[in-house]
C-alpha cells in the first residue's frame, strides 16, 4: 500500500512538475482567505510563541486533520546542546508536536540525517526529550528506507531521498536559523538536506541549485523556521556562545521560498542575497518579494 | 525433579557470569550521552594477570584495579573458581568441548605444565617494559573476539536475514519480522554495523581457541591460559581441598570427567594448581569417596615445573624487549603519520606499555573510527587501536574510550581536556580537492569541522577553468594552532577513495616532539 502511495505520488508530483509555474499563485488565493502569508511572533516562552504563530496562521487544525500522520523535520545535524543553536529548539518541536496531537493527528514522527552521530545528536540537541514528553516519536533513519526520486532539476536528474516523507499525511519543516559558509544561511530549503540518503556532500558542488531542486519534489504543509536563538558565525556547527544571538522569534507558513526570505533578513540580508531563495523564486517555487506577502508580526 | 548437584550448580552460575558477560559486553556502546551507565570492564578489572603484568611494565596501579586483588585473595583461599565457574572463555570452553560427545584422548602428560612456561615469558618481558600479556589474557581475548570479529558477524547475519525479510514484502511475515528485528536493535543488536580491519583474522583465531576442545576438552584453559597459571601458582595453597576416602577402588571414573589435569592416577596426586573447582569427580564417583572441603597441610601433587623450561621462557620473554624494539618505529623522536592514538592516550612507549589490546575502546568508539593495528605500530603494538579517520572521526563530545580503558593507556579525560587534545594535525591535498584542483566549489571540510571557532577557514579566491572563465569559490585551509585532528574533515570529505583532506598524528600533543609549530598552541601538551 505504502509502495503504490508513493508512486501515486510521484505521477502527480511530475505532472505537477510538467505544468506551467501559475498553480502556486491559485493556491495563494486559495489560502489568502484563511490568514497571512507569514507570521512572525516573538515571545520570551519558546513554547508559547509556536502556539501564538499557529493561531495567527489560521490553526493548527488547518494543516493537520484527524488521523494524520505527521512528520516533523528539525535540524538536528550536530551534536551540540540547545544553546549553541546549532540545532532546532526543542521547546518548538515539542510544541509543534502538541498542537499536531491536539489537532487530532494519529501520529507525529520526528527525525534527521544527521551528520554527527545520530544518539547523541537525538540527546544532546533536547529534542529527542522534547519528543518523548510530547508524546511524539523520535526514530532513526533507516537505510532502507531512501528511494531514488526522479526531480530532473538542474543540479539534480534523480537522488534518495526519504520515502517516509512522501508517505505521510502531513509534512512540517521545522529548521533553526544559521550561517552557512557556502550557502550563506542555512534555512528551510537547506535543512531538506536531512532527508537526503546518498553521497550527499557531493551537492555542495551546485549547492544553491540542488538546494531548489529539493523543493521542486518536497512540499511541506508547513514551515515552522525557529529563530529562538540564531548562530551568527561558525555556522551551521557553532560551539561558542559568543556566536549565538537570542531573538525569541519563530517565522511560520506555507511558502517555504517566503519563509527562507524572511530568514534572510533576521541575519540583516535580503532574500536575493541567497542564491538558491532567488533561484527558488524564479522558477516559480515561492515568493521571494516579502513586500508582495501578507506578514503578521505578533508579539507574544 | 532432581536433587541440585554441585555440577549442576555450577553451570547454573557459569551461565549467569556469561550473561552478564554479554551483558556488560552489549552495554558498552554510547546511548547519546557521554556515560554508559554500567562497569563494563568490571571483568577486566578482576582480571590479576592485567593488574600484575600491567604493573610490571608501566609501574602504574589504575582505577578499579583493587578488584583484582580480590580475585587473587579469593583464589589463594578457594583454588581456581574463577577459571571453573566465572571465566566467560571456561564457559565458551565448555560449551564448545560439549561438541565432541566422546571425550578426546589427552594429548600428553605435561602438557599443562606449558601454560605456566607461557606465563614466565609474559611477565618476564612486561618486567623489562613490554606488554603482550593482553594477547593471551583470557578476558582480554573474549572481549576482542567478541569487539572486533564474533559480535560484527553476528549483527551482519541477523540484520541481512531482517533485510531480506524486509525486501520480499511478504503480508503478515515482513511487519511480524520488522517488529522483531525493531526488538532486537533496541535491546541486543548494535547501533549501527560495526566493521573492523582483522575482524575475520581475529575471529579465526577465536574459533581456533574454541575448535581445540575437540583435541582435548577445555584445551586452552588446560595448556594455554597464562591467567589460569597465574591463578594456579596462588591456588597451591588454598584451603579448599579435595580429599578421597578409603572407600576409593581406584576406578578411574574421576580422571575422565577432570576439566582440566588435576588427578592423575594415583588418589592422593591430586594437584590443587589445576584443579577448577569443577566437582564433576565429586559428582561421578559411584563410591562417593571424593570430597571437597577445608583442610589444612600441603597437597600432595605439585606441579614440577621443569626449571630449565622455566628458565628458558623467562629468557625468550626477556630476549623479546630487545627484539621488538628494534623496529624504527621505537627510535627516539620517531613519528608514523598513521598512528593516530585515541583521545587521552599516553605517548607511544608508555602507551604500548599499558595497552591490554582488549578492543574495548573499539567497541565503544562511537563512530567505530578505533580500529585494531596489525603490525603498522610494530609488532609489539599488535592489535593497539588506532584512528583511521576515514572510517570513522573523533566525535567531538565524546569521551567513552578513555572510560572503558582498564590500564589507562588512554587516559579517563574531562571533557573540556579531551575537546583540546589533538590527535594530530589535517593537511589538504591540494591535488585532489576540489575547489584547489578542479575549480569546483567544495567547503565540506570547513562545514563539519566541530571546534568552536573552526579550525579550517576559507580563502575567497578568483580561479579559471579550462575556457578561463573566472570562478569565484572558497579554498579550504587549516588552521594548524586550532586543528585538533579529530578527522570529521576526513570522514566527510566528498573526494572518493583518497581524501583531499587526511589527518595524520603530526602535531599531536600526547608527545612533545611531535609538534608541527615551535610556538605549541593553547591546550594540553599533556605527557
Amino acid at each position: 500500500m505504502k509502495r503504490r502511495d508513493f508512486l501515486k505520488w510521484t505521477a502527480v508530483s511530475s505532472a505537477g512538475l510538467a505544468m506551467p509555474c501559475g498553480l502556486p499563485a491559485l493556491g495563494r488565493i486559495a489560502q489568502a482567505a484563511q490568514g497571512p502569508d507569514l507570521v512572525v511572533a516573538k515571545g520570551a516562552s519558546a513554547p508559547q510563541t509556536v502556539r501564538a504563530a499557529l493561531d495567527a496562521l489560521g490553526g493548527m487544525k488547518r494543516f493537520v486533520s484527524k488521523g494524520d500522520v505527521v512528520i516533523l523535520k528539525p535540524n538536528i545535524g550536530w551534536d551540540r546542546t540547545p544553546q549553541y543553536a546549532a540545532t532546532t529548539n526543542p521547546d518548538v518541536v515539542g510544541a509543534l508536536s502538541k498542537l499536531c496531537y491536539e489537532s487530532g493527528a494519529k501520529k507525529v514522527r520526528v527525525f534527521d540525517n544527521t551528520v554527527n552521530d545520530a544518539r547523541r545528536c537525538y540527546r544532546q540537541s533536547g529534542i529527542a526529550d522534547a519528543a518523548a514528553a510530547a508524546g511524539a516519536e523520535m526514530v532513526y533513519m533507516d537505510s532502507r528506507k531512501y528511494r531514488d526520486v526522479r526531480i530532473n532539476g538542474t543540479a539534480l536528474k534523480s537522488w534518495p531521498l526519504y520515502g517516509e516523507i512522501f508517505e505521510a499525511d502531513k509534512v512540517i519543516n521545522v529548521p533553526i536559523a544559521k550561517t552557512h559558509s557556502l550557502s550563506k544561511l542555512t534555512l528551510g530549503m537547506k535543512n531538506w538536506m536531512g532527508v537526503m540518503g546518498g553521497v550527499r556532500f557531493r551537492v555542495h558542488q551546485r549547492l544553491d541549485e540542488s538546494l531548489v531542486d529539493l523543493i521542486r519534489v518536497i512540499k511541506p504543509t508547513l514551515t515552522v523556521l525557529d529563530a529562538v536563538r540564531i548562530l551568527t558565525a561558525n555556522g551551521p556547527t557553532g560551539g561558542d556562545l559568543g556566536d549565538v544571538k537570542r531573538l525569541d522569534t519563530v517565522v511560520a507558513g506555507t511558502d517555504q521560498v517566503a519563509v527562507d526570505a524572511f530568514g534572510a533578513t533576521l541575519f540583516g540580508m535580503k532574500g536575493s542575497d541567497l542564491e538558491h531563495v532567488k533561484l527558488a523564486a524564479k522558477a516559480g517555487l515561492g515568493v521571494m518579494d516579502l513586500s508582495k506577502l501578507q506578514i503578521r508580526r505578533i508579539g507574544v | 525433579m532432581s536433587e541440585l548437584t554441585l555440577t549442576r550448580a555450577r553451570r547454573i552460575v557459569q551461565g549467569l557470569f556469561l550473561v552478564l558477560f554479554l551483558f556488560l559486553f552489549i552495554q558498552t556502546e554510547s546511548k547519546g550521552t557521554d556515560e554508559l551507565g554500567w562497569p563494563v570492564k568490571l571483568f577486566l578489572d578482576f582480571d590479576p594477570l592485567i593488574f600484575l603484568t600491567t604493573f610490571l611494565s608501566s609501574h602504574r596501579v589504575e582505577g578499579l584495579f583493587w578488584l583484582s586483588l580480590i580475585l587473587a585473595g579469593l583464589t589463594v583461599l578457594l583454588g581456581r573458581v574463577f577459571c571453573g565457574w566465572v571465566c566467560p572463555l571456561g564457559t565458551l570452553n565448555n560449551l564448545a568441548g560439549s561438541l565432541r560427545r566422546k571425550r578426546p584422548k589427552p594429548p600428553g602428560p605435561g602438557w599443562f605444565r606449558v601454560k605456566y612456561y607461557i606465563l614466565a615469558g609474559l611477565l618476564a618481558s612486561s618486567l623489562f617494559g613490554v606488554q603482550l600479556a593482553g594477547v593471551l589474557d583470557p578476558i582480554s581475548l573474549t572481549i576482542r573476539s567478541f569487539s572486533l570479529a564474533l559480535y560484527p558477524a553476528a549483527s551482519y547475519a541477523v540484520t541481512s536475514l531482517f533485510d531480506a525479510i524486509y525486501r520480499l514484502d511478504l503480508p503478515f511475515v515482513t511487519p511480524a519480522s520488522e517488529a522483531v528485528y525493531g526488538l532486537l536493535k533496541k535491546t541486543v543488536l548494535p547501533f549501527q554495523q560495526p566493521w573492523f580491519a582483522q575482524g575475520t583474522f581475529i575471529g579465526l583465531l577465536f574459533l581456533g581457541v574454541l575448535a581445540l576442545n575437540l583435541v582435548q576438552r577445555r584445551f586452552w584453559c588446560r595448556f594455554l591460559c597464562p591467567l589460569g597459571a597465574l591463578l594456579g601458582l596462588l591456588s597451591r595453597y588454598s584451603v579448599l581441598r579435595r580429599s578421597v576416602s578409603e572407600e576409593c577402588d581406584a576406578c578411574g571414573a574421576c580422571a575422565g570427567v577432570c576439566q582440566a589435569d588435576a588427578v592423575p592416577a594415583g588418589k592422593d596426586k591430586w594437584r590443587a594448581s589445576e584443579c577448577l573447582v569443577c566437582n564433576n569427580c565429586d559428582d561421578v564417583c559411584p563410591k562417593n569417596a571424593v570430597s571437597f572441603g577445608l583442610m589444612k597441610g600441603r597437597p600432595r601433587g605439585g606441579l614440577d615445573l621443569v626449571r630449565r623450561n622455566v628458565t628458558a621462557s623467562v629468557f625468550a620473554g626477556a630476549f623479546a624487549v630487545p627484539l621488538l624494539r628494534i623496529s624504527p618505529l621505537a627510535r627516539p623522536r620517531m613519528s608514523d603519520a598513521k598512528i593516530i592514538r585515541p583521545p587521552g592516550s599516553l605517548g607511544e612507549a608508555a602507551f604500548l606499555q599499558s595497552c591490554v589490546r582488549c578492543g574495548e575502546c573499539m567497541k565503544v568508539c562511537i563512530t567505530g573510527g578505533l580500529q585494531p593495528t596489525l603490525l603498522e605500530a610494530g609488532l609489539e603494538g599488535l592489535w593497539t587501536p588506532v584512528l583511521v579517520p576515514r572510517i570513522g572521526y573523533c566525535e567531538f563530545g565524546c569521551t567513552l574510550c578513555g572510560q572503558v580503558c582498564p590500564t589507562g593507556a588512554i587516559r579517563k579525560l574531562p571533557l573540556e581536556q579531551k575537546q583540546q587534545v589533538r590527535l594530530g594535525h589535517a593537511a589538504i591535498d591540494k591535488g585532489r580537492c576540489l575547489p584547489f584542483a578542479h575549480a569546483t566549489p567544495c567547503i565540506v571540510c570547513e562545514e563539519t569541522c566541530p571546534t568552536p571557532k573552526k579550525a579550517i577557514w576559507l580563502e575567497e579566491v578568483s580561479v579559471k577553468d579550462r575556457e578561463g572563465r573566472s570562478i569565484r569559490l572558497q579554498q579550504p585551509h587549516v588552521d594548524l594552532t586550532m586543528c585538533i585532528g579529530c578527522g570529521a574533515c576526513e570522514k566527510h570529505c566528498p573526494v572518493v577513495g583518497r581524501p583531499a583532506i587526511a589527518v595524520t598524528s603530526a602535531g599531536e600533543s600526547r608527545t612533545e616532539e611531535h609538534q608541527l609549530l615551535l610556538q605549541a598552541p593553547a591546550g594540553s601538551p599533556d605527557k
